[in-house]
């Protein structure tokens, strides 16, 4: 996952030329799905499950979740990534990196029923499992980030004097932007995809729709469903890709 | 600043018995090491490989702690004071160069200036005044990123971020070792240059004695065993080789490279008042100038030797006692 993270930092120059594509697309499958459904006699079922406030929220609610798993993602991750490439610790290092492999590795269903069943169920339970899953990618392209860092240049920089901290700061960090927001950037899509299972904790979220249209055998609901996830996923990645662009230190 | 434990008055860097053990490692990587730099003195520490003289430069700003001996800079013993503080008073060059490539030329000149506090506008008159002195023409290069340049450019402004916070000493470890040999010569000259208007005191690690020879005041030898074998000027190493490793380590052809580190008023000097009267076709040349281009203005000109004017008088040298001079080296004068 975040060898492609890495890949994708090599590669997002090239989406220079077409930034406009993906929210076009966006649109497209926004207008498609609308028309769609204009289209139908709904039955009382679908009317209700479709309503805009019922949507709304759900979409509303979709976009909470994955704001608050990627904040906590970032606030742990990050610093557990610097933390973990700071010298005399490397042994920890690797432990730290098998649990997050652990994380990604046990699907996010299984981790959310088992904390549904030992803490109750909600909006921040699932968050905990978004969380446990998603933070793979961003604590190992920090880690990667920080030691893809030219040897010389903390060479250079202890060398006219700068503190571990200053080196941190000036050189480690802002030379791992790039390679650090991709990793962000696939757990900001990783969660908005695994965001659609907390609806089976309880947790709202467009998963919702998705399983109630599957439980009440109606197509109209299942597609909307899914259709606002994929534009939501496209509308993440887009941003991201946006912010990438905006946050990467200009000269590299 | 210096105070009663400095051995000689005008000795800035002096390592005293220094040396360092790695863990795990047979030998030493230095041991029981004693040199005195003066002030302003360019010295090269040069041998082959594995021999300690990067390490040796690294104990200086402590990138390295020493596990034995004192290091005294300025008379002051900086084994045990702030490592920060002391490498902000010590400009370093790397033959990696080491550029922040995030950041623009001028930013990367001020970075220890900035670590020093000093204003924004003042650090930007300084780094332009720096990529000045450095041959570099600041209205382009400021706002440029270290990519933009070649590499020969890169190391210029390597050796004027040293220079940023204008430190009494600099450390330099294989600065020229990256840059393409026409750019390298070049960029040696240049410095050579520089150094005479700034006269820091310089400590250079190379492994090429050519190099050495063409830069150094003076110039410490390390051998195998990671001791040092000779330290002294490059004539007197061309001339006197301490030992067999110093000869082989130098190479064949000593008297002819001697040609370029003789004055004609060396010549002068050891060959007393005798003049070669009965020459044919001189070239004028000044007594400050190599034997080497001496012989260059000789033999383009097909004359028999050149013409020096001096207080007394003009005098006049063949073609053989240049030539003499350069072979025989027990009379070149200290």
């Amino acid at each position: 996952m975040s060898a492609a993270a890495v890949e994708n930092v090599e590669v997002s120059g090239g989406r220079r030329s077409v930034p406009w594509l993906l929210p076009l697309v966006v649109v497209a499958l926004l207008v498609g799905v609308w028309a769609y459904v204009n289209s139908l006699h709904m039955d009382s079922i679908e009317t209700r499950s479709l309503a805009f406030d019922v949507v709304a929220t759900a979409v509303w609610k979709h976009i909470e979740l994955v704001v608050a798993s990627t904040i906590l993602t970032i606030a742990i991750g990050v610093p557990l990534g610097v933390l973990l490439t700071r010298p005399g610790i490397g042994r920890i290092g690797a432990v730290f990196l098998a649990v997050a492999n652990a994380g990604q590795a046990v699907p996010s269903i299984g981790v959310l029923v088992v904390l549904a069943m030992l803490f109750g169920v909600g909006f921040w339970m699932a968050v905990v499992a978004l969380v446990a899953y998603a933070l793979l990618p961003v604590l190992r392209n920090t880690m990667v980030g920080i030691r893809q860092v030219d040897a010389a240049l903390i060479d250079a920089g202890r060398g006219m004097g700068m503190s571990g901290f200053r080196v941190l700061t000036t050189i480690e960090l802002p030379l791992a932007v790039p390679v650090m927001l991709a990793g962000i950037r696939v757990a900001l899509i990783l969660n908005v995809g695994a965001g659609t299972l907390a609806a089976y904790t309880n947790a709202g979220g467009l998963g919702s729709i998705i399983s109630s249209g599957i439980a009440l055998d109606r197509m109209p609901v299942l597609i909307v469903g899914s259709t606002l996830t994929i534009c939501l996923a496209l509308t993440v990645d887009w941003l991201a890709g946006l912010a990438e662009r905006v946050l990467r230190p200009r000269g590299i | 600043m210096s105070d009663k434990h400095t051995p000689g008055d005008d000795a800035m860097i002096v390592l005293d018995g220094v040396s360092k053990h790695y863990p795990g490692q047979e030998g030493p990587a230095v041991a029981e090491l004693s040199m005195e730099i003066k002030r302003g003195e360019f010295v090269v520490l040069v041998g082959p490989s594995g021999c300690g003289k990067t390490t040796t430069l690294r104990m200086i700003n402590r990138l390295v702690e020493p596990t034995g001996g004192r290091i005294l800079i300025d008379g002051e013993d900086v084994t045990h004071s702030d490592v920060d503080r002391l490498r902000h008073g010590i400009g370093y060059v790397i033959q990696q160069i080491g550029l922040l490539p995030h950041l623009t030329i001028a930013d990367n000149i001020a970075l220890v200036p900035k670590m020093l506090g000093v204003k924004k506008a003042e650090r930007r008159k300084r780094a332009e005044e720096l990529l000045e002195m450095v041959g570099l023409a600041p209205a382009t290069y400021a706002r440029r990123y270290p990519r933009q340049l070649s590499g020969g450019q890169q190391q210029r402004v390597g050796v004027a971020r040293a220079l940023a916070a204008d430190p009494p000493v600099m450390l330099m470890d294989e600065p020229f070792g990256a840059v393409d040999p026409i750019a390298r010569e070049k960029l040696q000259m240049e410095f050579l240059r520089l150094q005479d208007r700034l006269r820091k005191t310089i400590v250079m690690v190379t492994h090429d004695i050519d190099e050495a020879l063409r830069l150094g005041d003076r110039i410490a030898i390390f051998g195998p065993g990671c001791r040092l074998v000779q330290f002294d000027t490059p004539l007197e190493i061309l001339s006197n080789p301490a030992d067999d490793f110093v000869r082989d380590f130098v190479g064949g052809g000593a008297p002819v490279r001697r040609l370029s580190l003789l004055k004609v008023s060396d010549v002068l000097a050891s060959f007393g008042p005798a003049d070669d009267a009965a020459l044919g076709r001189t070239v004028p040349v000044e007594a400050g100038e190599s034997v080497h281009r001496a012989l260059e203005l000789v033999l383009a000109a097909r004359a028999e030797g050149v013409e020096v004017a001096l207080a007394g008088g003009v005098r006049r040298i063949g073609l053989q006692t240049l030539l003499t001079a350069a072979s025989q080296p027990t009379t070149v004068p200290a």
